[in-house]
């Protein structure tokens, strides 16, 4: 028998919320975050929609209390700063704590800015010392304290649930006796203009599970969750929000961008997740699916729902249509969403959604539904790279 | 958690990938302040049509990666763990400079796709067809070292029995540039001093790749054994590097009288190693030193456990770089301890099997 992985605070900052309270009111309301550029100096500011948190850095350094300039760093510390304040953890030496941080841009969002002038000699400053992915991890863990195993995972899009699933076998595995999981992307060119050329950007607001779904509409924020062993939660008789029951990670092994027309990597990621929780298929409620609107994974992981679950997949849904697409944290944000979801019996639909899509026999929430059981969720996050990977979160 | 190294492979400054060469003849002195790899074949490993649009970081890892699985006799490993501290940085550069001068306009995919943190490990994945855990840690200078506990615990966990780690880092051009400009990196009269005795500013900058194969199971092929691996966050003083290594190593039941060789990662900035002078003056061990033979990168720990490695393996500590102590009286565990700018400390313990 594994030992039980209690989540015991949460923080999030995001296109729909400065909290986990605002988080909940927004998706209550099934209230979208995804409007015009405003901060994000760029050409395309009326060509796309994006989940922009609508802070500039000033005001995000007075939010953090920080000095730092970088986007990256400051969402990563307010989501940080908020989830300890939930955990009521103040003092990092009573215990082994660690921090497992992910992010895809790191300092790009401040690098790329520079870059040209750098290299045409009319800055002369650094920045390649702030650029680098570890970087964001360093200044939050030094700002709250955090000296055990601190690392950073860089695994595109599934970036915050590997952070998450890598917390829970550190504890498993005795080195650490709670850590704090999850990741960090702000917006930038580097990552609005890569996914434009993929040619996989909604002009519109996205449209998970749609038939006429065309793409995905890019966020940024942070989350992190406290994860903690049994033994600390049962000497601190400290309240536990939810337990992680289940987490996988596996690989498709089919192209660099793109995932399999039948999800092999999706159902793997699934059913060993499953099987970590002990957990048969119909015992989970809900899915938390990646569902980012891009035709290629809508219906490679919805046909791979189909395989794991056969004849009875559970209710499921895509949040992204409220927060966008935030990449290395997107993972989290969902795990926070699907927290959520258990702790108030509710689903939160997809939004924006008309067509039944063909290729697929189900057909996901499309209106709140107050008052479910629910007891298990999944959530399912696939990034570039092959990379799939599941989590399975449940009432405790 | 202990793990057998059944496989290893090195691309490095020097032809570290021929497995019968061992430093015969080589220098302690760096030739320029950048040590990039020397040339190493990866026709046989790479795909001629991906080879034409691959950057050098991924024909370094893809042909270190499949190269070690060929020398451990595995096809496909279970679980793929790779640590870079700098990523894919040619087509990051590529693709950011093409936005930056172009305007965000006229853009092509590849060096996005390709400058992905895990575009390596996914390539293996994809090249071997392993649909196992696929993990990518870029944490500075203790990538590598997450990418070793995370392998050691899949074995342990059982979740895997194979597992392929590896640590790399790419130099080119404009990094040379970001990291001489940023004052890290030693001017060119400064190479005349020994990199050990350095009493300049700055380091010798490197790049490399070092994969291995770990397994629970012992075999023909293996090399050597892991015995444990700490990344240490923060340190104050070199005497308090010393406690937490010699914790490390109770933990790991070796006394400290055991370990007859430590090797030892000065990056040749007389401040910056300050600490670690102290803890090696504290230690009183036989000392190496492993940079200048890789230069300074975020994944040079991988190729101080190759090196540590084949020392043992060899039983043959290379004449190029120990320094004037006491010669080591046999060579079955080795300490390496690293860092990086003073930032982020890391211990490795390797024995010989």
């Amino acid at each position: 028998m594994l030992n039980r992985i209690h989540i015991t605070g949460m923080g999030i900052i995001s296109a729909i919320g400065n909290s986990v309270e605002e988080t909940f009111q927004s998706l209550n309301a099934c209230k979208t975050g995804i409007g015009k550029i405003h901060h994000l100096k760029t050409r395309h500011r009326d060509d796309f929609l994006v989940g922009e948190i609508p802070f500039s850095n000033v005001q995000l350094a007075e939010m953090a209390e920080s000095q730092v300039f970088d986007r990256t760093t400051l969402l990563g510390l307010i989501a940080a700063q908020q989830a300890l304040i939930n955990a009521r953890i103040g003092d990092m030496k009573e215990a082994r704590t660690g921090f497992i941080s992910s992010t895809t841009v790191a300092g790009m969002p401040h690098s790329e800015l520079l870059y040209k002038d750098f290299f045409e000699n009319r800055y002369q400053g650094n920045f390649i010392d702030s650029h680098f992915s570890g970087v964001s991890t360093n200044v939050i863990a030094s700002h709250l304290g955090i000296e055990d195993h601190v690392t950073t995972i860089s695994t595109a899009c599934s970036s915050a649930a590997n952070a998450i699933m890598l917390g829970a076998r550190l504890i498993r595995n005795g080195i650490l006796d709670r850590v704090l999981v999850g990741g960090v992307d702000a917006l930038s060119l580097f990552t609005l203009n890569g996914f434009n050329t993929l040619l996989i950007l909604d002009k519109e607001w996205c449209k998970p599970f749609d038939d006429q779904r065309k793409g995905l509409n890019l966020g940024e924020g942070a989350a992190y969750l406290m994860l903690e062993s049994e033994k600390m939660v049962k000497s601190s008789s400290k309240k536990s929000l939810a337990l992680l029951t289940g987490y996988s990670n596996t690989n498709d092994a089919f192209h660099q961008t793109a995932s399999s027309p039948e999800g092999q990597g999706a159902c793997l990621a699934m059913q060993k997740a499953l099987k970590i929780a002990s957990l048969e298929p119909s015992q989970i409620d809900y899915i938390n699916a990646h569902g980012t609107g891009t035709p290629n994974n809508d219906s490679s992981e919805g046909i791979a729902m189909q395989t794991v679950f056969g004849s009875k997949v559970p209710a499921f849904s895509s949040t992204k249509a409220y927060t966008g697409h935030t990449l290395a944290a997107a993972a989290s944000i969902e795990a926070v969403i699907s927290i959520l979801s258990l702790q108030h019996n509710t689903i939160f639909p997809c939004l924006n959604r008309e067509h039944q899509m063909t290729d697929l026999t189900i057909c996901p929430v499309d209106t709140l539904q107050n008052d479910v059981a629910l007891q298990h969720v999944m959530s399912n996050s696939f990034g570039f790279g092959g990379n799939c990977s599941s989590l399975i979160f449940s009432k405790n | 958690m202990e793990a057998f190294i059944n496989g290893a492979t090195c691309i490095s400054h020097h032809n570290t990938v021929d497995e019968t060469f061992f430093f015969e003849g080589c220098s302690p002195f760096a030739p320029s302040p950048f040590l990039k790899v020397a040339p190493f074949e990866h026709k046989n490993y790479i795909p001629s049509a991906m080879s034409r649009r691959a950057s050098h970081i991924l024909k370094m890892g893809i042909t270190a990666g499949m190269m070690t699985l060929e020398r451990a006799g595995i096809k496909s490993p279970d679980a793929i763990v790779v640590g870079t501290g700098m990523g894919c940085f040619e087509d990051t550069d590529k693709f950011l400079r093409a936005l930056v001068d172009n305007e965000e306009q006229l853009l092509t995919p590849t060096s996005f796709i390709q400058s992905t943190h895990n575009s390596v490990a996914g390539q293996i994945a994809l090249l071997t067809k392993c649909q196992g855990h696929n993990f990518t840690y870029v944490h500075q200078n203790n990538s590598f070292e997450s990418a070793l506990l995370d392998a050691l615990m899949l074995l342990k966990e059982g979740e895997a029995q194979q597992v392929l780690v590896g640590g790399i880092d790419e130099l080119n051009a404009p990094l040379q540039e970001l990291f001489e400009r940023a004052g890290h990196i030693k001017a060119a009269e400064d190479l005349k001093e020994l990199l050990w005795e350095s009493t300049s500013k700055g380091s010798v900058a490197g790049e490399g790749a070092a994969f291995f194969n770990l397994s629970k199971k012992r075999n023909a092929n293996s090399l050597a054994k892991i015995r444990g691996v700490k990344t240490i966050q923060k340190t104050n003083s070199g005497e308090e590097l010393l406690e937490m290594a010699l914790e490390f190593l109770s933990e790991l039941a070796i006394k400290k009288s055991e370990i007859d060789l430590v090797l030892s990662g000065r990056s040749g900035d007389v401040e910056k190693d300050l600490k670690l002078k102290e803890f090696e003056s504290r230690l009183n061990i036989p000392l190496a030193y492993f940079k200048p033979l890789c230069g300074e990168y975020f994944t040079s720990g991988a190729f101080a456990l190759w090196l540590g490695t084949s020392i043992i393996k060899k039983q043959l500590v290379p004449g190029c770089i120990p320094s004037d102590q006491t010669k080591p009286n046999s060579l079955r565990n080795i300490l390496i301890v690293n860092h990086h700018s003073d930032e982020l400390y890391s211990l490795i313990c390797v024995s010989a099997c």
